[in-house]
C-alpha cells in the first residue's frame, strides 16, 4: 500500500507540473472581466498611466488593466509574438516606424471601419491618417500624435560665430536645406566646430520626409527608391559631412547627450517629443536655446497610432477608449499638458495651442512652429520594407561619418546594402 | 495465537505482491519525469521546431510557405551571414584566450599561502561576474566613447590619437572580448584556485627537493593536475562565446540590432534576432539558429575528441 501512495503522490506532482506550464498559456489571467473593462498595453517613458488614470475617472466603472511593455520597439515586438500565437491585448499602442509591417498583414487587427472610424475620419490631418490604412481599405488605427518637425539651435553659439538670434531672423535665415549647409559652413568655418549633431537625423531623414514620394511609388505601390528626391538628401548629407558640419554624434548616444551638456552642435533636427530628451539630458542648457522652423518647412519623425487585435475580447471597450482619448478636446488637454502633438486638424488654428511656449527653448513659440511644419506635410506611401532602406542609407552617412566608406562609395554601399535587404 | 493469524494475514500474498512490484519498477521514472518533461517541453520541442520553421518563409503574423532548404542555400551565399560568423569566431578567440591565461595565472597568485585578506580577494573576484550585463555594456560604451570616453581622455593626456572604437571592425569587437572577460575571468579563477587547492602539497614539495624551480612546477604538475577543469573551462567558455549576444546589442546603441552601421560588431545570434524580430523573417532566423546549433556542437565534438586525447596522454 506504500508504494501505491507514493505513486500517487509522484502522479500528483507530475499532474501540478502539467498544470502549470498549460497554466502558462491560459486565458483567465486577463484582468478585464466585465464588458467595459479592457487591456491596454503601452510604452515606457511616455506617462500613459497619467491618461488612464483620467479616462478612468471620467468613466466610473471601466477598469483598464495597462501594461508599459518597454520602449515602442519591444512593445512592438511583443505584440508580434502575441499576434503569432498568444494572449493579445484589447488596446496596443504602435509607434510609426513599426507600423507599416503591421498594416502588410492586416487580418492580425479589428478593420476600425467596422467599428465607425468612416465617421471620426475627417477630424485627422489626412497624411497621418493614411499612413494606417492597408491596401485593401481597412483601418488599422488611429493616430494618437504626431512628430512635428523644428530647428534647435543654441543662441550662445549663433551670437559668438556672428549669426542672428532671433528666431524669426534664423528662420528666414535658412528656408531651404542649401541655406542651411551655408549657414552651417560659414558657422564651423568661423568656429572651427560642427554645426549639426549628424547628418543622418539631422538632414536625411528630414529631407525624405518632406517630398510627395519616398521609397516607394505612391500609386504602383512597387519599390523606387533610387530616384531623384532620395539621391538630393543623401548628397546634401554627403557634403554636409564632406565639409565637417557633422559632429559625427548618432542620436541618442552616450556621445551625443554629452555632446548635447557641452555645446559641441549648434543646431538639431527635432521632432516635438525630442523636446523632453534635450531638456533631461542637458538640463544646465535651460535659455540656451532657441527654436526656429525646420528647413524646408515641414515634417514629422515619429507619432503613434493607437489599434486593436482581430482576436481582443473587448473590441468596443477598447474603441470607446480610443474615440474619446483621441476626440480633438482630449487631444488638446493633452497637449497641453504633455506637449505631444495633437494629430486632429481642428486644433491647429486652437488659439489655445498656437500660444503655447516653452521657456526652456527661450520662450518659443512650439505650438505655432510644430503644427506649420505638419500642415505642410504631403501624404506618401510608406511600405513593408520602408523602415529597413531608410536604414540602410542612413548606415552609408554613419559609415562616411565614420571614415569606413569614401563620399564616392557611399551611395553605392546603400544601394547594394538595400538590394540584399528587399531580396530576401 | 490470535497475534499470529493477524499477523499471518497481513503478509501480502504472492500475487498481490507482483502487482504492487508494478509501480514499484516504475515510480523511478516518475521522480525523474519532471525533469524530462521540462526538458522536452522547453528544450526539445523548441529544438525540433526551429528546424521546421527553418523549411518555411514565414511571417510570424502573416503568411507561412514551405520553401524546403531555401533558407539554408541563401544563408550560404549571403555575405552578412559569414560576416557575423567571423565575427563571433574573432570576439570568441580574443575573449576566451586571455580569459583562460590570466585565471590561471591570478589563481596560481591567490592560491600563495602567504597572500594576506586571501578571502577578500576570492570574493572580489566574483563582483563583476554578479553584475548585470547590461549595466556592464553601457558603462563600458561610455567608457569607450570616442569624443568624452574615459580611455580616449587617457589616450590623448599620453600624447595618442583618440581612437573611434565602436566604429573599427576589430576595436569594437576588441572591446566586446574585453567585456566579456571582465566579467568571465572571476569565475573562472575561482574554479582554477579551488582546483590548486586539491593538489597535495607534498608534490611540491618533493619537486623542490628534485631541484624543479617554480615555472618547471607550474608546467609539470599545476597544469597537468588542472587539466579536468581547463578542459571544462575552454569548453562552457566556448558555448558561451558562440553565443554572445547582449554585450554586442547594448554596447553599440544605434543601430543596435546590427551592432553598428557597418555591422562590424554583428554577432551570429544577433543577426539571428535582426532577421527573425527585426524583419519577421522568422524561416531566415530560424536557419541561422540551425546553423549555429551545427557549430556548436561541431566544436564540442572537436573539444571532446582533443579532451579524450589529452586524458589519454595523462
Amino acid at each position: 500500500m506504500r508504494s501505491k501512495s507514493r505513486l500517487v503522490a509522484v502522479a500528483t506532482v507530475a499532474l501540478s507540473i502539467t498544470a502549470a506550464l498549460v497554466g502558462c498559456s491560459s486565458n483567465d489571467s486577463n484582468g478585464a472581466s466585465a464588458s467595459k473593462d479592457f487591456t491596454f498595453w503601452s510604452f515606457t517613458g511616455i506617462n500613459a498611466k497619467a491618461d488612464v488614470q483620467a479616462y478612468e475617472k471620467a468613466h466610473p466603472g471601466v477598469h483598464i488593466k495597462l501594461t508599459e511593455v518597454g520602449s515602442s520597439t519591444d512593445t512592438a515586438q511583443a505584440l508580434t509574438t502575441a499576434l503569432a500565437g498568444g494572449k493579445v491585448p484589447d488596446l496596443v499602442l504602435i509607434q510609426g516606424a513599426d507600423l507599416p509591417k503591421f498594416v502588410e498583414n492586416p487580418d492580425n487587427f479589428v478593420d476600425l471601419n467596422t467599428l465607425g472610424a468612416k465617421k471620426i475620419k475627417s477630424d485627422y490631418a489626412p497624411a497621418i491618417w493614411s499612413q494606417s490604412v492597408a491596401s485593401g481599405g481597412q483601418v488599422l488605427g488611429v493616430p494618437t500624435d504626431v512628430g512635428g518637425m523644428a530647428l534647435s539651435y543654441r543662441k550662445d553659439l549663433f551670437a559668438a560665430a556672428g549669426l542672428p538670434t532671433d528666431p524669426a531672423a534664423v528662420s528666414a535665415l535658412m528656408p531651404t536645406w542649401q541655406d542651411y549647409l551655408k549657414v552651417g559652413k560659414e558657422y564651423t568655418e568661423k568656429t572651427g566646430k560642427p554645426f549639426l549633431d549628424n547628418a543622418e537625423t539631422s538632414i536625411f531623414y528630414q529631407m525624405i520626409g518632406q517630398g510627395s514620394q519616398q521609397f516607394y511609388n505612391n500609386k504602383t505601390r512597387k519599390l523606387d527608391y533610387d530616384n531623384a528626391t532620395i539621391k538630393t538628401a543623401f548628397n546634401t548629407s554627403v557634403e554636409a559631412v564632406e565639409d565637417g558640419l557633422s559632429a559625427n554624434l548618432t542620436s541618442f548616444s552616450t556621445g551625443w547627450s554629452a555632446g548635447l551638456q557641452k555645446g559641441a552642435f549648434a543646431t538639431i533636427a527635432t521632432p516635438s517629443w525630442m523636446l523632453g530628451s534635450i531638456k533631461s539630458n542637458a538640463p544646465d542648457t535651460s535659455g540656451d536655446w532657441a527654436i526656429a522652423k525646420i528647413p524646408g518647412s515641414s515634417g514629422n519623425w515619429g507619432g503613434s497610432y493607437l489599434a486593436i487585435p482581430k482576436r481582443a475580447a473587448h473590441v468596443q471597450a477598447a474603441w470607446d477608449y480610443i474615440k474619446n482619448s483621441q476626440s480633438p478636446t482630449s487631444q488638446l488637454n493633452h497637449f497641453l499638458d504633455s506637449g505631444s502633438l495633437p494629430t486632429t486638424v481642428a486644433n491647429y488654428t486652437n488659439e489655445k495651442l498656437l500660444a503655447k511656449t516653452d521657456s526652456f527653448f527661450s520662450g518659443a513659440q512650439i505650438g505655432k512652429i510644430f503644427t506649420e511644419s505638419v500642415a505642410g506635410l504631403k501624404p506618401f506611401y510608406v511600405g513593408p520594407d520602408s523602415a529597413q532602406i531608410g536604414t540602410d542609407f542612413q548606415n552609408a552617412i554613419i559609415n562616411l561619418e565614420n571614415k569606413k566608406v569614401s563620399a564616392d562609395q557611399a551611395w553605392s554601399s546603400a544601394l547594394s546594402s538595400i538590394k540584399q535587404d528587399v531580396a530576401k | 495465537m490470535t497475534v499470529t493469524t493477524s499477523s499471518l494475514a497481513r503478509l501480502p500474498r504472492p500475487l498481490g505482491r507482483i502487482r504492487e512490484s508494478i509501480p514499484e519498477r516504475f515510480a523511478p521514472y516518475a521522480y525523474v519525469a519532471p525533469f524530462f518533461l521540462l526538458f522536452a517541453v522547453f528544450g526539445l520541442f523548441p529544438l525540433a521546431f526551429t528546424f521546421v520553421i527553418s523549411l518555411f518563409e514565414w511571417n510570424p503574423i502573416g503568411t507561412k510557405t514551405f520553401v524546403g532548404f531555401d533558407n539554408f542555400s541563401t544563408l550560404l551565399t549571403d555575405p552578412r551571414f559569414w560576416n557575423a560568423a567571423g565575427n563571433t569566431l574573432s570576439i570568441w578567440v580574443m575573449s576566451t584566450v586571455p580569459q583562460l591565461i590570466i585565471a590561471l595565472g591570478l589563481a596560481h597568485l591567490l592560491h600563495a599561502a602567504r597572500l594576506r585578506f586571501a578571502n577578500f580577494f576570492r570574493m572580489s573576484l566574483l563582483i563583476p561576474y554578479i553584475t548585470s550585463v547590461a549595466a556592464t555594456a553601457i558603462v563600458f560604451a561610455q567608457l569607450f566613447d570616442t569624443h568624452y570616453g574615459l580611455v580616449n581622455w587617457v589616450l590623448t593626456l599620453i600624447g595618442g590619437d583618440p581612437v573611434n572604437w565602436l566604429a573599427g571592425r576589430l576595436s569594437s569587437q576588441f572591446v566586446i572580448a574585453l567585456m566579456v572577460i571582465w566579467r568571465w575571468v572571476g569565475y573562472t579563477t575561482l574554479l582554477y584556485l579551488s582546483g590548486l587547492q586539491s593538489i597535495p602539497r607534498e608534490m611540491y614539495e618533493a619537486a623542490s627537493v628534485d631541484g624543479a624551480g617554480g615555472w618547471r612546477q607550474f608546467t609539470s604538475i599545476t597544469v597537468p593536475s588542472l587539466r579536468p577543469i581547463i578542459i571544462f573551462t575552454v569548453i562552457t567558455s566556448t558555448i558561451g562565446g558562440l553565443q554572445i549576444f547582449t554585450e554586442p546589442l547594448l554596447v553599440n546603441p544605434t543601430p543596435a540590432l546590427t551592432c553598428g552601421a557597418a555591422r562590424q560588431c554583428q554577432t551570429l545570434t544577433l543577426y539571428l534576432y535582426e532577421q527573425a524580430f527585426g524583419d519577421y523573417k522568422f524561416g531566415y532566423g530560424a536557419a541561422i539558429g540551425v546553423a549555429l546549433f551545427v557549430m556548436v556542437v561541431a566544436i564540442a565534438a572537436i573539444n571532446f575528441a582533443l579532451s579524450t586525447r589529452l586524458k589519454g596522454s595523462h
